[in-house]
This record gives structure tokens, C-alpha cells and sequence, in this order.
């Protein structure tokens, strides 16, 4: 039976940092992907942008992720491609990662694991549409996968529901391949998507965004014919009489990303109903010890620079791990904040460089993001605008306020309008 | 009911707007009104419950005449069927037409079954929560209780010889109101006597919480039937067809029955979009359009009103806190033909919640609306409160196909001698079936055998194999069967672990079905809770590679329903 110190579940950019820095920290290391090529969902990901943080430069999706793998190429990491991995159990040692592929039926012991699962995209009935179910309806991901990896054109004129950032870059590539995009409706009253991706996919093609909208019902019957968009309310609930009939032959979703957390929830992680994606400590290890999560299984990025960095902390986690009892405070957001990572800091584990990320829950302007413990107010920092497209990142040095396990973490944003 | 009785009532009602007659033996209503609820509480008030003397619809409905609803027709036309000379032609592949195309063929017989969708069990059929039910609550002297038993019955040699998953999760009909244990322990009993079903009981609350601990906690006991099941309805009917197929049957999709030549009070021909067929013996299993090819046969002595209904399918994490089947007993038990929708562990391990039931006029009109969900939510909420919609991650609209009495029709031709009717179909019809299609099968060789001799079939086997389910399989049976085909050790879709080998069997099945809903239907790539967002376009590439054809000819499901359109720049 092969032994692992540290596998990685999934070979996209989040899955290929893990499995380098854990290399690099000395762990014996195994690499999982399902699909026959290593870089998820950055292997359709053909326009340019990724890599700014990271590498100062612009590059293209599958670019970015070829920096990874030539780096795995390398050697010292075991890659397993078109590899599924379909139960995880608990061991004395570790984890048993039983795995399916062209040869058959294989269980892999593990002392640690690193979930790298990404995310997978809500659906049209997750955004309660309803209607007939003709064909022409894709989520955007699957309308790019269409379009950039089999070369076929999913529609020649669509409606874009979402402003979401894949919706936005399909409403230009959609464009530049010909097809007419009629306009991209947003139930919210602000943007989802990056505002750089509003600019250079939307108005530099004149395509219309429609905020305060949404989709409420698909028509035809083989292929689609039309939809009806509607106003929404501020719930975002169709305003009764301002429906209208679009007709198109595609409906393109870009709603929202769910961190994919099964085999996590199958070990018991606990999961932050915030993120969708199991709750971490400052080593991104979960409730489950000798689990670590990162990139979008972990909260959904906006940037790949970031999902490559959280892949790296918990690869080099888990590498480093050894079984310790735990001293853990909670770090409490409120409700000001969509959410915060990691959500608990172990007392016993070093969190002098901790990593925090964070995304606010509307659109503010002047104000200031507020650290307190026990009430008393140990950091702050302002920001001169807090969108929730876009999300924040902070090193922090926790060791600093002199916390122990019945301190009370407090994180908030409160607008100051600060001169 | 006098049929001056019913006069009196109906104009009561609607004033002189509607007026019954007898003719031909039904009970014949003209007239006109605004509205399909008038229309159909109309006829409604002129029907006796499960008398076979039949109510047959001949108002002028404003509201329907405002949106003629012609049958949808697929774009096909061709001479496949030009001249075929079946000795019996089966119209309608749900699970009453699969059902009798396999018990039928048993017989040496010319098997044709005709189906205008473009694979089996594409409405009703396919659109039901695939309950198995117990067969109590239904008034004896029904064919619906005279079935029900002799189905629910045959269900575990059934799914056995068609490799089709059954298991017998239990039903419970959930009681807020304790007063009310005495009335229904006793009404229990008298079930039990009255139709033989011995392992009917009252169970306490605390016992159902026990069972069942996402269950209301205020239900203060509840009615247990441990003989009802789940199956996959769909999963069932193709199983059917394909067996029948197996056995010498012909499988013909696309095909519409669009007329008939009747002379002398027997069919002659049949006219469909594949050429003129001419039958010995018709079977009329057409759902919702039953009376439609009544109709053509010159047999009309029924009517059908169609009935929507909307079941919601919720992730397998919901589906994994909750094992059976249960309902709120409704107290407004008026109007009431079903035991009005529930929560049910479907055969693949979703939870199911669902149905409502609306009239409608459009008997294809399968577009879901808001208000079903919110609906049946409202009310299933209150059988288990844990029920969230957020675990949604699909929904789905069937047309039910009821008379106005309310049961089923099956019997030879009133005035037609060579067709036979499976008519009015609803629930239980799934739990029916099996038993139904026997019946059938007799009378069909009955009357069969007034023009030939009919033999046994000697190859007739009654086991299918269906495609193996990876997924469930321990670790070193997959593994063998890896071994010997590596396409199933590559899994394409994710959240129901479904493998390219299991989809290319799909694909070389008796009765192929090569879209990506015909493979969805069959192996379930596009089922789980991505709805196919990461398989599909792999499923479609898979399905052109197998056909060989460019991947723009693979359809999502009808022949017109493209997915892409030809290559980009």
C-alpha cells in the first residue's frame, strides 16, 4: 500500500501550491486530480490576468498554471491524473484515501490531507428559475468549457444572468466569437464581478448591464427561445408587473460559486455557513487534525494569486504537522463582514504571520476595518472603500494581544468617513 | 346520479350554460363556459366516483379556446414504419406501454410501440415521485384498489428481473392530533379486514421520532405501511422497454399517432409521421392523450383532465437525514385524489417533496412555477420542519392523466372491436403497472386469438441486465470490473460518480438513446448536484465520439434541441 505524508485532493492552482510547498518542506507528497491534465479550471480560464500579484505580469489562465507545473514536473511530488478520489476514512496514522482510476480500485495511506476541491457553480434552479427545461442554458463555467476547451459556440445571442467575473469575461469572449450578448442582469443593486472585468468586458463592448434585474423564467421547449427578465425589489423578489420577454437562444448563469466540501463533510469538518467551506485555523487545518483546505473549497477568491498563496500555507502545514491539542479562540466577524478567514487561531500553533482574508458585505466607502479583543481595540486599518467583488488580505501578527483561549475576537467595519 | 339529478345541480350551478345527455352510453356535457375550474367542476359534478359510466367533456372552455393547445408533434417524417403490419401497436411509451410491450412479449407476436417523445417515459412517466404505495385508503370496487395489492406485490420480482433498484423504505401518514388515534387504530383494523393488508399500524410519536427523528415532533402518532416503496420511475419504464426490446419488440421514439381509418367499428390503419401502419390490435396507452386516440378509433366514451403536479428534488445530504416516506394527513380532505404530495428518499437517495395538484387545461404545459414550490414547501414544511430550500437542486412538473371518475380504464373497445384501453392512468398507476400490463397481456391474446393462433415465445427471457452501478459496488468488484474495462475506472461525473464505461453501455443498450438527457435518464452523469455543469460537455463529446459525428449534432434531447452551434472562430 503506498504512504504518503501529505496528498493533495485536486490539481488545480490551489492543489498544485499545496503539493509544491509541502514538497518543499520534506513531505513525501501525492497529487490528486480527476480530469487527465493538471490546472482545473484555469485551463479554459484562456483570457489574460492572472498573475498580477504574483508574478507582476498578465498571463493567461492555462499560462499561469504551467508555471505550477512545470514546477511539479520537476519531480518529487507523485501525480495522479484521471484519478477520483470516491471515499476518505480516518486511520490510527492518519487518513485512508481510497481512489478509483483506469487501474482499478486503490486505497493510499496518508498522515495528512490537503483539500484543494475547488468550487462548482450555482444553478439555474438554485436561483429559483423556473420555465420549461430547453437546452441553451449553461452556467458560464460550463458555457467557457464549450467554447474554449471543445471549440463550439454555445449561442448566438444571449442574455447573461449574473454579473458574476466568469459571466463577465463569457460576455466578451461570447462577443468575440460572434455571438450577440442582449445584456447582463444583476439581481443585486451593485456589481459581483471585479470592476476592472465591468470595464474591459462590458462597456469597452458596449454590452448593457442591467442592475436590479433577474431572470425569472425560461420559454421553449427544445432550445431556448426567450426569457423573462423582471425588476427585483430590494430582497431581490420580481417586482409583479415588470416582467419582459427577451428572446434569445442562451441563458448564460454566473451566480455564485459553491466551495465543493463533500469529501471534507465526509471526515466530519465542521463547515462555516459563511463561506460554504470548512472552518480553519491560521494553518488553514480544519476541526478535523491532519485536514487542511485552501484555495476556492476554502472561500471562493477572486484573484488565483490568492488561491495559489493558501494553497502554499496549507501545503506547508501540512507538511510541518505533528498532533498537538488544541487551544483555539474563535475570531468573530460581524455582521458588517461577509465573512473572515481563518474563522479560529490555535494558541498552540505559531500565528505571528497569520493571513487573513475577508470581503465586506455591501458596498462602503471610508472606513475601517477593527480588530478587538475583549472589547478593547487592539488593530485598525482604513480603507478608503470595501466592495464585496473584491477581497481583502491582511498579514497579522496575532501574537501580538496577548490572547488566550477565553479571549473574545471581535473583527468589524464601521464607516467612518474618515477626512 | 339521475341524470335529471345532475341537470338540476348543474344548472344550479352555471345556470343553463352546461346541459348533460346521455349518448352512446357516457354521460355527455355541452355547453359553455368562461373557465377551465368551471369546466372541469362541471364534469366533476356530473361524475360518479369510480363508476365506469364515464363523463365525457364536450364544453366550449373560453379560457382553453384562448390558447389552442394541439398536441407538439416531433419535427420527424419519414417511411420507417410504412406498411408495418404489427399484430399489436402499442401507443405510448410511459410505464403502461413498456409494461404491456414485455409482458407481451411472452407471445410470438409483432410488438410495435410507438411514442411521440424522443425516449420513454418522457412525461408522466418520468415526472411522478416514484412511490410504491401501500394500497390502503382506496374505496374497494376501484380498478385502483382492485391493482393496487397485486402491484405493489410483484414489485421485488419485478425490479429484480429488470435490474432495477426497489426497496421497500416504508410509508407514514403523520397525525398532529391524538383524539384522533382511537378513530384511526379502529379504521386501521377494518383496512386490514377489509383489504387483507396485515402489516398496517398505528405507531406512537415517540416511536415515528425514533424512526424518523427529522419529522415533525408534534405528529402524535402515525399510520405505518412498511409495504411501500421507492422506485426510479423512469429507471422502471426503461427497463420495461428494454426487456420487451430484447424479447423481439420494436421500440419506435419520435413517433406520433396522427390518425386513424376505423371502418366497420374496427381500426383499419393507423397514420403516424413514420408512414401508415396497419395493426391487428391497438392499445391505447397514451396518457394524457388517451382520449385523443379514443377519439381517432372512433371510441370515445371517457374524458381526461389534466392534472399538474410539481415534486422538487433535494441534494443526497437532505436525502441522507431521512429514510422513508412520510405526509401530514390533511384534515381538508375534500376534492382530494391523491394523499397530496409528501417527503420521500428517492431510489437514488435525493429527498423528493412534492406534489401539488393543479387542474390545467395544457395537457404538455410542464413549465414549473414559483407558487408549486412555494406550495408544497408550505405544506411539507409541517411534516418535517428541517426542510430547507436551499438543498433544491432541482424541480420538475408531470401532467397526471385522471378521468373524472377518478379511476382507471381498462377494457376492450366499447364500439371499436381491435383496440384496447389502458386509459386514465394516474396515481398508483406506477404501483399498478405491473399488474395492469398482465391483464393486458390476457386480453390482448384473447383477442388476438380470435384471428390467429398465438404461441409462446420461446426465447422470451424475462431478466435485464441494466448497466452496473460502479458506485455502489465494494471495492474489489469495481476493481474487477475495472480490470476488464478501464472505462469504468475514469469517472466523468463528479457528483454522482458516474464513469465513461457506464455511459458507453447507456449508449450500447437495447434501446439507445444518444443525448445527453437519454444518458442522464439512464446512468445519471448531470443528476447530482452540479446538474451537469462540469459533465455535460464531456457526456456530449463522449456521445459524438461514439456516434462520430461533429459534437454540434449531439442534442440535449429532441432532435432540435441543440446544445451548440458548430465550431467558434
Amino acid at each position: 500500500m503506498r504512504e504518503y505524508d501529505v496528498t493533495v485532493i485536486g490539481g488545480g492552482p490551489a492543489g498544485l501550491a499545496a503539493a509544491l510547498s509541502a514538497r518543499e518542506n520534506g513531505a513525501k507528497t501525492l497529487l490528486i486530480e480527476r480530469e487527465a491534465r493538471l490546472g482545473g479550471i484555469l485551463k479554459q480560464c484562456i483570457h489574460d490576468g492572472f498573475g498580477l500579484v504574483r508574478f507582476q505580469e498578465k498571463l493567461t489562465g492555462p499560462e499561469y498554471a504551467q508555471r505550477f507545473i512545470d514546477q511539479v514536473e520537476r519531480g518529487g511530488i507523485d501525480v495522479s491524473t484521471l484519478t477520483f478520489v470516491t471515499r476518505l476514512e480516518r486511520t490510527q496514522a492518519g487518513f485512508a484515501v481510497t481512489v478509483v482510476d483506469r487501474d482499478g480500485v486503490e486505497t493510499i495511506l496518508t498522515r495528512t490531507l490537503v483539500l484543494a476541491t475547488g468550487c462548482r457553480e450555482r444553478t439555474a434552479k438554485q436561483v429559483s428559475i423556473h420555465g420549461t427545461r430547453p437546452a441553451g442554458v449553461f452556467t458560464a463555467g460550463t458555457a467557457q468549457h464549450f467554447t474554449n476547451l471543445l471549440g463550439q459556440l454555445p449561442t448566438r445571442r444571449c442574455v447573461i444572468l449574473g454579473s458574476g467575473d466568469i459571466g463577465l469575461i463569457m460576455a466578451r469572449r461570447l462577443t468575440l466569437e460572434g455571438a450577440k450578448v442582449l445584456g447582463v442582469y444583476e439581481a443585486k443593486p451593485t456589481p459581483s464581478g471585479l470592476t476592472r472585468n465591468i470595464h474591459q468586458c462590458l462597456r469597452d463592448y458596449d454590452i448593457p448591464l442591467h442592475l436590479s434585474h433577474t431572470v425569472t423564467r425560461v420559454l421553449g421547449e427544445d432550445r431556448l427561445t426567450a426569457v423573462e427578465v423582471a425588476q427585483v425589489d430590494d430582497k431581490m423578489r420580481p417586482i409583479p408587473g415588470t416582467g419582459e420577454i427577451v428572446e434569445c437562444d442562451g441563458l448564460i448563469l454566473s451566480v455564485g460559486l459553491i466551495p465543493e466540501n463533500e469529501l471534507a463533510q465526509s471526515l466530519g469538518a465542521e463547515l462555516d455557513p459563511r463561506t460554504k467551506g470548512p472552518v480553519c485555523n491560521g494553518q488553514l487545518m480544519t476541526s478535523v487534525d491532519g485536514v487542511f483546505s485552501c484555495g476556492n473549497a476554502l472561500h471562493v477568491n477572486d484573484l488565483v494569486d490568492y488561491v495559489s498563496e493558501s494553497g502554499e500555507l496549507a501545503g506547508r502545514a501540512a507538511a510541518r504537522f505533528t498532533p498537538a491539542p488544541r487551544r483555539e479562540v474563535e475570531l468573530h466577524p460581524s455582521p458588517a463582514l461577509l465573512y473572515a478567514v481563518p474563522q479560529r487561531l490555535d494558541l498552540n500553533r505559531d500565528n505571528s504571520k497569520t493571513t487573513l482574508y475577508f470581503r465586506s458585505r455591501e458596498v462602503l466607502e471610508r472606513c475601517a476595518l477593527r480588530l478587538r479583543v475583549d472589547g478593547r481595540e487592539v488593530f485598525s486599518k482604513r480603507y478608503p472603500f470595501l466592495r464585496p467583488p473584491e477581497m481583502e488580505r491582511l498579514d497579522m501578527d496575532f501574537t501580538r494581544f496577548d490572547l488566550n483561549e477565553n479571549s473574545r475576537l471581535e473583527l468589524e467595519i464601521e464607516v467612518t468617513g474618515h477626512e | 346520479m339521475d341524470l335529471r339529478n345532475i341537470n338540476r345541480r348543474l344548472s344550479a350551478r352555471f345556470g343553463g350554460a352546461v346541459h348533460a345527455a346521455f349518448a352512446d352510453g357516457c354521460v355527455v356535457l355541452t355547453g359553455r363556459l368562461d373557465t377551465w375550474s368551471e369546466t372541469v367542476e362541471a364534469c366533476q359534478l356530473a361524475a360518479k366516483k369510480y363508476s365506469n359510466l364515464h363523463v365525457v367533456n364536450d364544453i366550449v372552455c373560453a379560457e382553453a379556446q384562448a390558447s389552442p393547445q394541439a398536441m407538439r408533434l416531433p419535427s420527424l417524417r419519414d417511411g420507417a414504419l410504412e406498411g408495418r403490419r404489427p399484430d399489436v401497436l402499442i401507443i405510448g411509451g410511459g410505464i403502461s406501454g413498456a409494461s404491456i410491450a414485455r409482458e407481451l412479449s411472452k407471445w410470438k407476436l409483432d410488438i410495435l410501440l410507438v411514442e411521440k417523445e424522443c425516449d420513454l417515459a418522457l412525461q408522466a412517466s418520468g415526472r411522478n415521485d416514484g412511490e410504491v404505495h401501500p394500497g390502503v385508503d382506496l374505496s374497494k370496487g376501484s380498478l385502483k384498489h382492485h391493482y393496487i395489492r397485486k402491484g405493489n406485490a410483484m414489485y421485488d420480482q419485478v425490479c429484480r428481473e429488470l435490474d432495477v433498484p426497489f426497496r421497500r423504505v416504508g410509508q407514514y401518514v403523520c397525525f398532529d392530533k391524538g383524539w384522533m388515534k382511537p378513530f384511526i387504530a379502529l379504521y386501521c383494523l377494518w383496512r386490514r379486514k377489509h383489504d387483507g393488508i396485515e402489516d398496517t399500524r398505528v405507531i406512537s410519536g415517540a416511536e415515528l421520532r425514533r424512526r424518523e427523528p427529522d419529522l415533525n415532533r408534534d405528529f402524535k402518532f402515525a399510520v405505518s405501511n412498511p409495504s411501500s416503496g421507492c422506485v426510479c420511475p423512469y429507471g422502471l419504464t426503461i427497463a420495461y422497454g428494454e426487456n420487451a426490446v430484447q424479447n423481439g419488440a420494436q421500440v419506435s421514439l419520435n413517433t406520433a399517432v396522427l390518425s386513424m381509418e376505423v371502418e366497420g367499428g374496427e381500426i383499419k390503419s393507423v397514420h403516424t409521421n413514420r408512414g401508415t401502419i396497419y395493426p391487428e390490435l391497438v392499445i391505447n396507452a397514451a396518457g394524457v392523450f388517451a382520449e385523443d386516440v379514443a377519439q381517432m378509433a372512433g371510441d370515445r366514451f371517457f374524458s381526461i383532465h389534466p392534472r399538474r403536479g410539481t415534486n422538487s428534488i433535494l441534494d443526497k445530504k437532505a436525502g441522507a437525514r431521512f429514510s422513508s416516506i412520510a405526509s401530514i394527513m390533511d384534515s381538508s380532505r375534500s376534492r382530494r385524489h391523491s394523499k397530496g404530495g409528501g417527503v420521500l428518499h428517492t431510489a437514488h437517495d435525493n429527498l423528493l417533496v412534492g406534489p401539488d395538484a393543479v387542474e390545467t387545461f395544457e395537457k404538455e404545459n410542464t413549465a414549473t412555477r414559483p407558487q408549486s414550490i412555494d406550495t408544497v414547501f408550505a405544506k411539507q414544511e409541517k411534516t418535517m420542519p428541517t426542510l430547507n430550500r436551499g438543498d433544491i437542486i432541482t424541480y420538475f412538473t408531470g401532467v397526471r392523466a385522471p378521468t373524472f371518475e377518478e379511476d382507471f380504464i381498462i377494457e376492450k373497445g366499447r364500439k371499436t372491436s381491435n383496440i384496447i384501453h389502458c386509459a386514465g392512468i394516474q396515481s398508483p398507476g406506477l404501483t399498478t403497472a405491473p399488474a395492469v400490463a398482465l391483464d393486458i397481456e390476457k386480453m390482448a391474446v384473447e383477442e388476438l386469438r380470435k384471428k390467429k393462433t398465438v404461441v409462446p415465445n420461446e426465447s422470451y427471457s424475462p431478466i435485464r441486465h441494466g448497466v452496473p452501478v460502479l458506485r455502489e459496488m465494494p471495492d474489489e468488484e469495481r476493481a474487477e470490473l475495472i480490470r476488464k474495462n478501464p472505462d469504468y475506472g475514469v469517472i466523468v461525473c463528479r457528483c454522482e460518480e458516474v464513469s465513461r464505461g457506464e455511459i458507453l453501455d447507456a449508449l450500447r443498450a437495447p434501446i439507445c438513446v444518444p443525448t445527453v438527457d437519454g444518458v442522464k435518464k439512464r446512468v445519471r452523469p448531470g443528476m447530482g448536484r452540479c446538474q451537469g455543469g462540469f459533465c455535460s460537455p464531456l457526456v456530449a463529446k463522449i456521445i459524438a465520439e461514439f456516434l462520430n459525428v461533429p459534437l454540434d449534432q449531439v442534442k440535449k434531447s429532441a432532435p432540435e434541441a441543440d446544445i451548440t452551434f458548430g465550431r467558434t472562430k
